[in-house]
């Protein structure tokens, strides 16, 4: 007599139907051994079944289907903590896998010493802790360090959204504010630069203003006649003019 | 009694109520008999020689207009004495002789300039209606027995001896009281005395005129604390053709003087100013435009412009042009905040373009008093000295300049 072989699994999977099913089924009532293996299946199921279950309670991740089994994906999930788990640090790995499954955004996450708003207003307040989730927090990628005095806090602002988030914040007419390291170095050379230039032009600028017209000294001696004649007096020679040459009238 | 000796404040109103016009009556009282007080400077004036004048004469009125704080002044008061008459002939006497006199004479000069004392001596050769000669050397000059020689033409109104000319005779009669003192003596000669007041009764001046031929022998100007400014005499003098001949004749001919009178200095200032000149139509102290002229130069056109109050001339000479940024023989100094260079008895800045030069006998305070008056260049503002240094650092950096 030949057993059901492949089609045992088959029918505890319930993928038998028509001829296939009744034929399987008669042969089961005839033949011990293969009422034994089909228990030993659908115990094993049920066994698995139940790991599943166990896995999305515990966790509150598992979704169930419309037919009351836990999705593929939260299995999948709570497969891979356990895995994690069992390795060196899991705790903590698993708590903070745990911590950002919930977080759609957390590839997004960064860390910096400044947090903004989208308008670009700072932050008031002491910075929420770690794993701390508002609601509605996801809209902006709000700057976490880590812990304090970690060496991303030397980290220079930097500001990452995602793109849906992004484009959502252009259309309300804000605007990232992105200041590299670099700025601060132009910033610092153009003031160097505007403080020289004004010190020179102010020193340069003293004095008289530049007059067309000739350089004179004035011709003391000519104006001594002059004066002389004009208040009936003797001229006076003045030590800064040079000695003319007699002359006189006829 | 008692209440008012223990109120010292009530007893000083009473005494002040008193005092002050008993002081304003008995001026009034003295000033009918004499308009201005005689000085202490007046003490050793002789009171002789009396010359034949008309008394009552109107001249001089406008140096009391010009005071009408003076109290008790009256249409009486106006009219002036005797002996202010007899000074005012004197003066204009005087005046005309330094023209029509033949003379020849040493000077020594004496003045307290800007920059010090300046003692001079001159002698100096007039002929009655012709060329006047001067040979001039200063101490240092005597030294190396190289005079300065300078001559007026007889045409060159005015001309004069101790700035006695006919045109600041009449600034003096407006400005000053003019009174004859009576008799003295200088070079040797007998001279008359003419005294020179200010209003307050201060003596601006003496004149000792020679008793013969009216010339002045001797000047002394004093300011107004009676700190003796200037003197100027004859330490000898001959008179007569002869005797001025004699220098004439050995100086040299020379080519007329290239300054040409302006005969109206006021309708000068006028039009240069608004050419863009910036010249004053009078200065402080009472100082009158009186007189004008001007000269081409190599270096342009030169305007010389003669202020005085009769009894001190400040002459401001002006051209276009810069000074040079260092002057041999000129200290720079700074007068009233601005940047001056002051030579012996002259002072030079420029301003605007122009390029101003004051020669004066006046005193100190009257020379810093015209000089803050004439154009200077003022300190830039912020914005204007940032712009002229950026278009300096500008034409520096220009490449193809």
């Amino acid at each position: 007599m030949s057993h059901l072989g492949e089609e045992l699994s088959a029918l505890v999977d319930g993928e038998l139907t028509g001829t296939e099913l009744d034929r399987a089924n008669a042969h089961l009532a005839a033949c011990e051994r293969c009422r034994a293996e089909a228990a030993a299946l659908r115990d094993l199921k049920r066994q698995l079944r139940g790991l599943a279950a166990a896995a999305g309670a515990g966790l509150g991740l598992g979704t169930r289907t419309g037919n009351g089994e836990t999705s593929a994906r939260s299995l999948d999930e709570a497969l891979t903590e356990r895995l994690m788990a069992m390795g060196p640090g899991g705790r903590q790995a698993s708590r903070r896998l745990r911590r950002d499954a919930g977080r759609p955004h957390a590839v997004c996450r960064v860390y910096s010493t400044r947090s903004r708003r989208p308008d670009g207003t700072r932050r008031a307040g002491p910075r929420p802790g770690p794993g701390g989730s508002r609601p509605g927090g996801a809209r902006f990628s709000r700057p976490q360090p880590p812990r304090p005095g970690h060496t991303q806090r030397l980290l220079r602002p930097r500001l990452v959204l995602p793109a849906e988030k992004e484009q959502r914040f252009r259309a309300r007419g804000g605007r990232l504010r992105l200041r590299p390291r670099g700025w601060h170095l132009i910033w610092s050379a153009v003031s160097l630069v505007v403080v020289g230039i004004g010190a020179a032009a102010f020193s340069m600028g003293g004095g008289t203003a530049a007059a067309p017209g000739p350089k004179i000294t004035p011709p003391i001696e000519m104006f001594s006649v002059e004066h002389a004649i004009t208040s009936g007096d003797v001229p006076i020679p003045d030590p800064t003019a040079q000695v003319p040459t007699p002359e006189s009238t006829p | 009694m008692m209440s008012v000796l223990r109120r010292p404040g009530l007893l000083l109103s009473v005494a002040v109520t008193i005092t002050v016009p008993s002081l304003f009556a008995a001026l009034a009282v003295l000033g009918h008999e004499r308009p201005i007080a005689p000085s202490a400077a007046q003490a050793y004036a002789s009171s002789s020689g009396a010359m034949a004048v008309a008394p009552g004469s109107p001249v001089g009125v406008n140096a009391f207009l010009a005071r009408p704080e003076e109290p008790a002044m009256s249409l009486g008061d106006l009219r002036m004495s005797e002996q202010q008459a007899q000074g005012m002939q004197l003066l204009d006497r005087a005046a005309m002789s330094g023209l029509t006199s033949s003379y020849q004479g040493v000077e020594m000069i004496s003045q307290w300039t800007v920059d010090g004392a300046i003692t001079v001596v001159s002698t100096v050769w007039h002929r009655s209606g012709g060329r006047t000669v001067t040979q001039t050397a200063n101490a240092a000059a005597l030294a190396d027995s190289q005079p300065y020689v300078s001559y007026d033409g007889d045409d060159h109104d005015p001309e004069g001896v101790f700035g006695v000319t006919t045109t600041l005779v009449g600034l003096l009669r407006t400005n000053y009281l003019i009174e004859y003192q009576g008799m003295g003596s200088a070079a040797g000669r007998p001279a008359l005395l003419v005294d020179v007041q200010r209003a307050d009764g201060s003596l601006a001046a003496r004149f000792w005129l020679d008793k013969q031929t009216m010339l002045p022998l001797r000047r002394e100007v004093f300011d107004d604390d009676s700190h003796l400014l200037s003197e100027d005499a004859f330490l000898q003098v001959q008179f007569g053709q002869k005797a001025a001949q004699a220098g004439i004749a050995q100086a040299v001919p020379a080519s007329q003087s290239t300054w040409t009178e302006v005969p109206d200095p006021a309708q000068l200032v006028k039009v240069l100013n608004a050419k863009g000149w910036h010249l004053p139509a009078a200065l402080p102290a009472s100082l009158s435009l009186y007189a004008a002229a001007q000269c081409g130069t190599a270096t342009g056109q030169v305007f010389h412009l003669g202020y005085s109050d009769g009894l001190f001339v400040v002459s401001l000479f002006v051209q276009r042009g810069v000074l040079p940024a260092k002057m041999a023989g000129w200290q720079p100094t700074s007068m009233g905040g601005h940047l001056v260079y002051v030579g012996q008895h002259s002072i030079a800045w420029a301003s605007r373009g122009f390029v101003y030069t004051v020669l004066t006998d006046a005193p100190p305070q009257t020379v810093n008093t015209v000089v803050k008056t004439l154009p200077k260049d003022t300190a830039p503002g912020f914005l204007t000295r940032m712009g002229r240094g950026l278009a300096r650092l500008a034409a520096l950096a220009d490449p193809f300049k």
